[in-house]
C-alpha cells in the first residue's frame, strides 16, 4: 500500500507527517521514523513524495486499483 | 473524563473553516485588509484540500475574440448550468474578480503561463472556445500558504471544526478539536467563512476503496452540515456529480485527455459520443458520464479514451503535464502498463459526490453577490456553496469572501457573547464517541451509507427510492449514536460519518422536490425523466424549528447582467 518509505534514505525530518493532507502518516519520535498509520485512507495525492527532501518516498498502487 | 481534555480559547476578526484553495484565497483577501485571521483545517495549510497535490487548469476568458468575452462566458454559463447557476452572483464572484486573480497568481509565484510566456488554452466540456488555461499548479497550495503566512495568518492545523457558535441572531465563531492531541478549541469570531468543499465518500466507489475519490476524501460536507444546523439556506443539494476516470483510479485527468483531443470509444472501437450530444467528445461532463454509463449498460463496454491518434508533440505535452493535477496519475499508468501513445486507456464512471452539477456552479450554502449566507455573520466560499466550484471560482470567489468578511468584521460593533452551557453541551457531544460502550465502528456505518445512497439516491432515483433512503438514513443516524472512537483520529472519522448521514438525508429531501430530470444522471428521476422549464431555478432547503423547509428560487436567464 502507498506510500512506501525507503528507510535507508529517510533522514527522519518528519516532513511527510507534517504535510499529509489526510493524517495518514505519523512520525514516531521514539523510533525516529515515519509510520504509514492509516494506509487504507491514502488518497494517492503524492503530497508526501512532492515534499520529501530526501526523495525517499515511492507510491505503489494497491492491487484493487490496478485490475 | 472530559475534564482531562485541554481547552483553548481564541478570538479573531475572521475565522475561516477550511484552508483549501477557496479558504486560502479568502485568507489572503482578509489579511490584505489588515484584520486578524484564523484558518482551521484538518490538514496543514501547505497541502490541504482538493488541490493538495496540484492542479492543471484554470477557466477564464481573456478578451482575445468574440467567444472570449465576459458576455460570451456568461452566455456559456447560462447554457451549461441552466437552472442551477445565478448569473448575478457569477458576475460578482468571478467576472469582477478575474483580472485581479490572474495578477495574484503571478504575484504569488504560480504563473498560469508556459515557459514561453504564453497561455496554453484547451477546449472541452461544452465550451464555445478554449476557456481552460493549462498550467503547472503543483505548487499552487504551498505558494498560497506561504503568502498567507507572510501576511500573518494564524493556522489551526489538524483541527476539525464541528459546530458553529450561534447567539440566536448571528454566527460568532465555531468549536472543534485537534485530531492528534484531542485539545478542545473555542474560536470567537466577528465574521466566519465556511470553505470545506464538497462531500466525498458518500456514494459507493467502484474500486471498493472509499478513500479513492476524485476530490479530496477529507471533504465530508462539514460546512454544509454546520450551516444547516444553525438554519442557513442550502441550494442545489440534489445534484450527485460523477466523472469519467481511468479504470481503478479516481483521478482528475478527463479535462486534460479530452481537451487535448482524446476520443471515447467502446469495446467495438466505435466513437459513440455523437449519438449522445452534438458536441461529441467535447460535450459537457454530465453527458460524457451519461454516455459511458449507457454504453456499459447496453453491453458495449469496456470503454476507453483513445489518444493514439494525437501528434507526438501533443502526446509529449500530455505525458509531461498529466501529473500536474494528480501527481500520481503517471505512476498509475506506468504501474498499470498503459502507454497512451500505443493503446487506448480504459475508463469508467467514478464514485458519486455531493457537488455542483457543472464546472461553473456548486452545491451547498446559498450565497449572494457578497458571498453572504442567509445567516448574519456567516459567509461561504468554494465548493461548499451553491455558486462556486473549480479553481477559477475558488480563487476569485474565495478572495472576495475574505475581503467582504474582513469589512464586516471591521464594522462589527456587537459584543461576542458565548453561552457557556452551550459550549459545554457541544463539547460533550464532540467527545462522546470516545466514552460510549459498544463496538460499532465508523467504517461499517460508512459502507452502509454509501450503498444506500448509490442504490436509492444515486444515478437513478424516484420518489419511492428517495423516501426509502431517508428512512434508512434515519435508522442509521440512530445506530450512529453507538459509534465508538478509539482515538482522536477515529473521533474525526466518526464525526465525518455523522456528516455523511446528514448530507445524504438533505440530498434526498432536495431531490424529492425537483420533480424533473436535469444535468443527465446528476439528477435523473425515473418517475420524471423530462427536463421542465418550470424548474429553471434552485431548490432551497433549510431547517426551521426542527423541521425541513423547502422553497423554490426561480432564476432568470433573459439577459446577461
Amino acid at each position: 500500500m502507498p506510500p512506501n518509505i525507503d528507510m535507508d534514505r529517510c533522514s527522519g525530518c518528519g516532513m511527510c507527517d507534517k504535510i499529509c493532507p489526510l493524517d495518514v502518516i505519523h512520525f514516531d519520535s521514539e523510533k525516529n521514523m515515519p509510520i504509514v498509520k492509516y494506509a487504507d485512507e491514502c488518497w494517492h495525492c503524492g503530497s508526501c513524495r512532492l515534499e520529501c527532501p530526501m526523495g525517499a518516498i515511492k507510491i505503489f498502487f494497491p492491487v484493487e486499483m490496478l485490475y | 473524563m472530559i475534564g482531562n481534555i485541554r481547552e483553548y480559547e481564541f478570538e479573531t476578526d475572521v475565522l475561516i473553516v477550511g484552508g483549501g484553495l477557496a479558504g486560502n484565497n479568502a485568507a489572503l483577501g482578509a489579511l490584505e485588509k489588515n484584520v486578524k485571521v484564523i484558518v482551521a483545517d484538518k490538514g496543514t495549510l501547505e497541502r490541504c484540500g482538493a488541490t493538495a497535490g496540484g492542479v492543471d487548469h484554470f477557466m477564464a476568458y481573456l478578451n482575445t475574440g468574440p467567444w472570449d468575452t465576459r458576455e460570451a462566458y456568461l452566455s456559456y454559463v447560462a447554457k451549461i448550468a441552466r437552472g442551477a447557476v445565478d448569473l448575478k452572483v457569477q458576475d460578482a464572484v468571478f467576472c469582477k474578480e478575474l483580472e485581479a486573480a490572474l495578477e495574484r497568481m503571478e504575484k504569488i509565484g504560480c504563473t498560469l503561463k508556459q515557459s514561453d510566456g504564453k497561455y496554453l488554452r484547451t477546449q472541452s466540456l461544452g465550451q464555445p472556445g478554449p476557456y481552460f488555461i493549462n498550467f503547472n499548479g503543483k505548487n499552487l497550495k504551498p505558494a498560497l500558504a506561504k503568502e498567507a503566512r507572510r501576511l500573518g495568518v494564524f493556522a489551526l492545523e489538524r483541527c476539525m471544526m464541528t459546530d458553529l457558535l450561534y447567539d440566536g441572531e448571528r454566527v460568532i465563531g465555531a468549536v472543534g478539536f485537534n485530531i492528534r492531541t484531542g485539545d478542545f478549541y473555542i474560536v470567537k469570531a466577528k465574521a466566519t467563512i465556511l470553505a470545506t468543499g464538497c462531500t466525498t465518500r458518500l456514494f459507493h466507489n467502484p474500486t471498493g476503496l472509499p478513500f479513492n475519490t476524485w476530490q479530496c476524501p477529507q471533504n465530508t460536507g462539514a460546512a454544509q452540515v454546520m450551516a444547516y444546523k444553525v438554519g442557513a439556506k442550502l441550494a442545489n443539494m440534489e445534484y450527485m456529480r460523477i466523472t469519467v476516470v481511468p479504470k481503478g483510479f479516481s483521478a482528475a485527468g478527463l479535462n486534460a485527455l479530452m481537451g487535448m483531443g482524446g476520443r471515447l470509444i467502446n469495446a467495438y472501437g466505435e466513437e459513440f459520443m455523437a449519438k449522445y450530444h452534438p458536441m461529441g467528445n467535447k460535450a459537457p461532463r454530465s453527458m460524457l458520464v451519461y454516455a459511458v454509463m449507457k454504453e456499459i449498460q447496453m453491453g458495449n463496454g469496456p470503454i476507453y479514451i483513445d489518444c493514439t491518434h494525437l501528434s507526438e508533440a501533443d502526446l509529449n505535452h500530455l505525458k509531461r503535464t498529466l501529473g500536474y493535477d494528480k501527481d500520481t496519475l503517471p505512476d498509475f499508468l506506468e504501474q498499470k502498463g498503459v502507454d497512451l501513445s500505443k493503446e487506448p486507456l480504459e475508463v469508467m464512471y467514478s464514485e458519486g459526490m455531493q457537488a455542483g452539477p457543472s464546472e461553473v456552479c456548486g452545491s451547498g450554502i446559498m450565497i449572494d453577490e457578497r458571498t453572504s449566507s442567509s445567516i448574519e455573520g456567516l459567509f461561504a466560499c468554494g465548493d461548499c456553496t451553491d455558486q462556486m466550484r473549480c479553481v477559477h471560482l475558488c480563487t476569485t470567489g474565495g478572495y472576495l469572501s475574505g475581503k467582504v468578511a474582513a469589512e464586516y468584521a471591521k464594522n462589527y460593533s456587537h459584543p461576542i457573547r458565548v453561552d457557556k452551557k452551550e459550549i459545554q453541551r457541544l463539547k460533550e457531544a464532540i467527545y462522546r464517541p470516545l466514552w460510549v460502550t459498544g463496538n460499532l465502528d465508523h467504517k461499517t456505518v460508512e459502507n452502509v451509507i454509501r450503498r444506500v445512497m448509490w442504490e436509492y439516491a444515486g444515478p437513478v432515483r424516484n420518489e419511492k427510492s428517495l423516501n426509502l433512503a431517508i428512512d434508512k438514513l434515519q435508522s442509521l443516524k440512530e445506530e450512529a449514536q453507538a459509534l465508538k472512537a478509539k482515538d482522536f483520529h477515529e473521533l474525526m472519522r466518526v464525526h465525518e460519518t455523522n456528516q455523511l448521514i446528514d448530507i445524504g438525508t438533505i440530498m434526498c429531501h432536495a431531490s424529492l422536490e425537483r420533480k424533473e430530470t436535469r444535468f443527465g444522471i446528476f439528477h435523473f428521476r425515473s418517475d420524471y425523466p423530462e427536463t421542465k422549464e418550470e424548474f429553471e431555478g434552485e431548490i432551497v432547503i433549510f431547517q426551521k424549528d426542527g423541521k425541513v423547509v423547502k422553497e423554490f428560487k426561480k432564476l432568470s436567464y433573459d439577459k446577461i447582467p
